[in-house]
């Protein structure tokens, strides 16, 4: 019976890595993710060139997994806050710089868009408090 | 066509001077089955339905097809058209619409038409047509199951290679009041027929399939009272494993019989007579199977032309027509298990965790075409990453809708984001759990995103017409297609489009195989 619960133990010990790699990595806590720009309010007029800053940590390819680093993700008009437990969603609002990108060219549609810069590591995950920029307003005309 | 509709207000302003002309049309009579009993179950309720049917789809459908309604009764309708293509398209368009809509309501309140499609000389008046061609379409009608159009030989043989679709022969039929039989055929272009299909044909096997093991039960019962003495260890090895029999044998044959019907069918059926196409296409999927390799099942499809794209979205915009040469198509995307094939001949990066059965994720573009180049080396066949205007053309399996199934999105058709019960998971469904398109292919929109040998382009301006990729040099990103079991349903739409970095692995991105003919 105890050889049983040890094998189990140590099974259990032996994923608690693997299970951390996977999601919910740690970033230095005076990590800051922002736009250079657009500013916060901005209005804008067709097509832009978006470009996101970090600080204190390093961007890099997706699926590259070295410490303190990740790679950018741009949520346009996204309310639900990030979810630690899940790859970062792709689709139209969740747009991916898994090549390590840190400016794109962005087309919206006249209006108001809201934007925010969201780091994911490796395999796409949030960080654990996630990294995230202020949520900024920009108006396209 | 300007011809027919000019009939009407010209024969009404000015005296005829040759009462009853005479042409050639393609006639297309419906009705509604069942309409006295809907009558009878809500009286105004079916009546304002049927008008506004009338209204939102018949006339509207009649319209876009070129086509001239002669006539509405109580409960169907009688339209003429130049062109049996555009005759038949707009039958299918009909129907399809109308599966759409009954899909809310409970089975007894659903409006289903039945539709005949016969080629006659036929002759017109104001307000009538008149001959034995309307009669005829009246009798196809009459003899069409709910939800079926049911087309004469005489149209059959007009739109055999240019309309993509299934064609079931029924044969020779002798219609009611009609002296010579009439050669009739079904047309198979919409999921809901095939299911009913399906359904019946797994309805008789059920029934065979229990009396086969009545027949067994009763054997054993017999066979114990017989053979008192010794019985304990003999019957109950018989007895209980026929609890476990029938499930497997009804499944696999039912839907042996039935799935591969809707894709194969309507290719191969329609280019056998075009040797051009079909001698190409049809041979390699199955014929020559490598010693070693498992090759992903693939379905030939014959090629077309079709309007590429949507008004949903920037993306898909401008709508164009593109021309499809034959190609096959996987039938499902590559699996877990197909893809380690090549991990484990060091020729793919890595190997795949999860089913076997499921299909490969978190694969780059990149990754993808290292499989296609390993599976055309070993297997000496032309298989490669599809173009997006064909997978667009086999997601759309003949349809112009929002899905391959119509333009409402209908729970259980595509495994997306909260389109289901079934809760999301880690892992895309299992491959072949849904039902497939008409051309017979799974998960074609939702499932896993899939990738294209095509460039990403953030719209259809300039985009190639003749069904080949859109690529330059060394592009940093890549399209995909489908939509995954992460997306909402909006991103299983047949022309929904994205692009991703082309060599960066996201969990929710596979693929599927494609092959050109081989040249001669």
């Amino acid at each position: 019976m105890k050889f049983v619960q040890r094998i189990a133990l140590s099974a259990v010990l032996a994923c608690l890595p693997i299970a951390a790699l996977a999601q919910g990595k740690s970033a230095p806590k005076d990590a800051l993710l922002y736009f250079v720009w657009p500013q916060n309010g901005t209005t804008i007029k067709g097509g832009f060139w978006c470009r996101f800053g970090l600080r204190n940590m390093g961007v890099t390819h997706a699926g590259d997994n070295y410490p303190n680093s990740g790679h950018h993700h741009l949520l346009i008009d996204v309310n639900e806050p990030p979810n630690p437990t899940e790859p970062i969603p792709q689709d139209k609002s969740h747009l991916h710089f898994g090549a390590g990108q840190t400016e794109a060219r962005i087309e919206l549609p006249p209006g108001k868009h809201t934007l925010q810069l969201l780091l994911g590591d490796a395999g796409h995950y949030p960080f654990n408090p996630p990294v995230v920029s202020e949520k900024i307003t920009v108006s396209i005309r | 066509m300007a011809e027919i509709r000019n009939i009407k207000p010209g024969r009404t302003a000015e005296p005829p001077r040759e009462p009853r002309p005479r042409r050639l049309a393609a006639i297309v009579a419906g009705d509604i089955s069942g309409y006295s009993r809907l009558m009878q179950i809500d009286e105004e309720g079916t009546h304002n339905r049927v008008k506004r049917i009338e209204r939102d789809v018949i006339e509207p459908g009649i319209i876009e097809h070129h086509g001239k309604l002669v006539k509405t009764t109580g409960d169907g309708f009688i339209a003429i058209f130049d062109s049996p293509v555009e005759a038949v398209r707009c039958s299918i368009v009909i129907q399809q619409n109308l599966v759409g809509r009954n899909t809310s309501l409970p089975k007894h309140h659903w409006i289903e038409y039945r539709i005949g499609v016969n080629l006659g000389d036929v002759i017109i008046e104001t307000d009538d047509v008149y001959g034995d061609g309307v009669n005829i379409a009246t009798r196809l009608e009459g003899i069409a199951y709910p939800g079926q159009v049911y087309i004469s030989g005489g149209i059959y043989e007009q739109i055999k290679h240019k309309l993509v679709c299934g064609y079931e022969a029924l044969g020779d039929r002798k219609v009611k009041n009609i002296t010579d039989p009439v050669r009739v055929y079904r047309v198979l272009p919409d999921p809901s027929a095939l299911q009913e299909n399906r359904k019946r044909r797994e309805g008789i096997l059920i029934v065979f399939l229990s009396l086969a093991l009545l027949i067994i039960g009763a054997g054993t019962l017999w066979y114990m009272l017989v053979q008192a003495r010794k019985p304990v260890n003999q019957a109950s090895a018989p007895v209980s494993s026929p609890a476990e029999v029938p499930k497997a044998p009804t499944a696999a044959p039912a839907q042996q019989q039935a799935t591969p019907r809707p894709g194969p069918s309507p290719a191969p059926k329609q280019a056998a007579p075009l040797p051009q196409s079909a001698s190409p296409a049809a041979p390699q999927p199955n014929t020559q199977p490598a010693p070693s390799v498992r090759e992903p099942e693939m379905i030939p499809l014959r090629g077309g032309s079709f309007a590429m794209g949507s008004n949903d979205d920037v993306s898909e915009k401008p709508v164009h027509q593109v021309t499809i040469k034959p190609f096959a198509i996987g039938k499902s995307p590559v699996s877990v298990q197909e893809w380690n094939a090549c991990a484990a001949a060091k020729a793919c990066a890595f190997m795949a965790a999860g089913k076997d059965d499921a299909p490969v994720t978190n694969v780059s573009w990149s990754d993808a075409r290292q499989y296609v180049a390993w599976l055309a080396e070993t297997t000496r066949k032309p298989y490669r990453l599809p173009t997006e205007a064909e997978w667009e053309y086999a997601a759309r399996g003949g349809t112009q809708t929002k899905y391959w199934w119509g333009d409402q999105f209908q729970p259980g058709m595509a495994s997306c984001k909260n389109c289901s019960d079934i809760p999301s998971t880690d892992q895309p469904p299992s491959i072949g759990t849904l039902k497939p398109n008409p051309f017979g292919l799974f998960d074609m929109g939702g499932g896993v995103d899939q990738w294209m040998e095509d460039c990403w382009h953030k719209n259809y301006l300039g985009a190639p017409v003749d069904g080949s990729a859109w690529v330059e040099n060394e592009c940093p990103s890549h399209v995909i297609r489908s939509g995954s079991w992460k997306n909402d349903s909006r991103s299983a739409r047949s022309s929904y489009r994205d692009g991703y970095d082309t060599n960066v692995r996201y969990p929710t991105h596979g693929f599927r195989v494609a092959s050109s003919p081989r040249e001669r």
